[in-house]
């Protein structure tokens, strides 16, 4: 017959087992003839027979899979769950510490900020692609291989069940709170041995905060931070927001700010070196807007910080149980 | 049978198709219990009212052939080589095991339309 025939019936037999290529080679083309003819007897022109018999037998990668019973998905149902969750898992755990062990490297290396940066989404990027791709190959080769249809190699129990809504919203509450608090701090002891900012000249080494906030202020703030930590912990081994934790929440979060802001206002928060390695930034102006700047934001934050903390104290269930 | 199905919304017509899908199975075993080959059958169960898709049945065909559920026999006689399936042993009973299911199911549908306890 025509050269579409054959190559219809060639490409769905490429990939077949070698035992039955030739039988269903054979059949197909058979097949296809007897379905044509017809077509032909009841006044199709032969060329349009051909193309719609064909079309109709459809794209032959997907014959030639049914054919051979193999699957047309990468993933298929049975293990795809547990596929995503070690997926989710590995790139939760993996990416993080990959990024942050490069910046890390970077940084003790004495690199610039932007360098540090740069670097710790590179690895953060290629960390997860490699985590993505691996982890698919080796699923994708279960289903392959057919192991898959021994049923799923994680048998879903009820120790898999997840915690109850208000336990796991408080985890990532504390699991932010505590990954900002540490970008914070590690952000407050970088900016005072690296440069994070660059004129014409170059690198400012001047640090960003006045050297003289050393004497109390800073390790005050230190210590804050990590006092915050620890309330973040208490509230969450607590399970829930009561009015204590939210008085101390507030306690806590005006302990940090109002000393803030009034350095901020009296222009003692700043390194004045710092400022002096830029033009636009030096100027009384500007050094006095961008204190009032500051000391609201860090007012405005703390504020509602607080009043987060009674909100939440007023809608937790705990609470309303004991009402 | 089938224009039914092109007259009906898509829902309707996933539905029907789900609750044919077993039924292509029983209509083969059943069919080739004259020996016939693939576009042969294709038409003979089209006219049944059974629209069933080329490509879907001659992979079934081989299917039920490796399940042992039909035996093939190359028919070299005419001026166009075909292959001839037929109803084995084991396909028959397997068809007759489907159709008491498939009357035991009906006799259930039945039931629980009229209200009865079955």
């Amino acid at each position: 017959m025509t050269s579409l025939t054959d190559r219809y019936v060639a490409a769905t037999v490429r990939s077949l087992p070698e035992t039955q290529r030739a039988d269903v080679e054979r059949e197909l083309r058979a097949s296809i003839e007897d379905d044509v003819d017809a077509r032909r007897e009841s006044g199709a022109d032969p060329e349009t027979a051909e193309r719609e018999v064909l079309i109709g037998l459809g794209d032959p990668a997907a014959l030639a899979a049914r054919f051979s019973e193999r699957p047309l998905y990468l993933i298929g149902p049975t293990n795809f769950l547990f596929y995503r969750r070690s997926l989710i898992t590995l790139l939760a755990i993996i990416v993080p510490i990959a990024a942050l062990g490069s910046g890390l490297v970077h940084a003790l290396t004495g690199e610039g900020i932007g360098s540090v940066v740069a670097a710790a989404v590179v690895t953060a990027l290629s960390a997860a692609m490699h985590i993505g791709f691996w982890v698919t190959l080796v699923f994708a080769i279960l289903d392959w291989t057919g192991a898959s249809k021994n049923g799923p190699l994680v048998r879903w129990n009820l120790d898999m069940l997840p915690d109850a809504p208000e336990k796991r919203a408080l985890r990532s509450d504390a699991v932010t709170s505590i990954v900002w608090l540490g970008i914070l701090l590690a952000f407050l002891v970088y900016a005072q041995f690296f440069p994070i900012a660059w004129n014409v000249d170059g690198p400012v080494r001047e640090p960003l905060l006045a050297p003289a906030l050393w004497g109390f202020w800073l390790p005050y703030l230190l210590v804050l931070i990590v006092a915050e930590v620890v309330f973040v912990l208490v509230t969450y081994r607590r399970g829930a927001w009561s009015r204590l934790l939210a008085v101390v929440n507030a306690v806590l979060a005006a302990a940090a700010v109002v000393p803030i802001a009034a350095l901020a206002l009296a222009g003692d928060l700043v390194n004045p070196d710092f400022l002096a390695a830029f033009d636009w930034a030096d100027a009384e102006n500007t050094r006095s807007v961008a204190g009032i700047i500051t000391a609201v934001v860090a007012l405005g934050i703390g504020a509602w910080d607080a009043i987060d903390g009674f909100v939440r104290a007023a809608r937790s269930p705990r609470r309303r149980r004991a009402a | 049978m089938h224009n039914i199905v092109s007259v009906v919304d898509e829902t309707t017509a996933q539905h029907l198709q789900e609750l044919r899908r077993g039924t292509v199975v029983l209509a083969c075993l059943v069919t080739l219990e004259r020996p016939g080959y693939g576009y042969a059958l294709l038409e003979t169960l089209a006219d049944a009212g059974f629209a069933v898709d080329a490509n879907t049945l001659y992979p079934l065909l081989r299917r039920l052939e490796r399940q042992g559920l039909l035996v093939s026999e190359w028919n070299t006689d005419d001026a166009r080589p075909r292959k001839f399936y037929r109803t084995s042993p084991a396909g028959r009973d397997l068809a007759g095991l489907l159709r008491r299911d498939w009357d035991a199911l009906h006799t259930a549908i039945t039931d629980l339309t009229e209200g009865e306890p079955s």
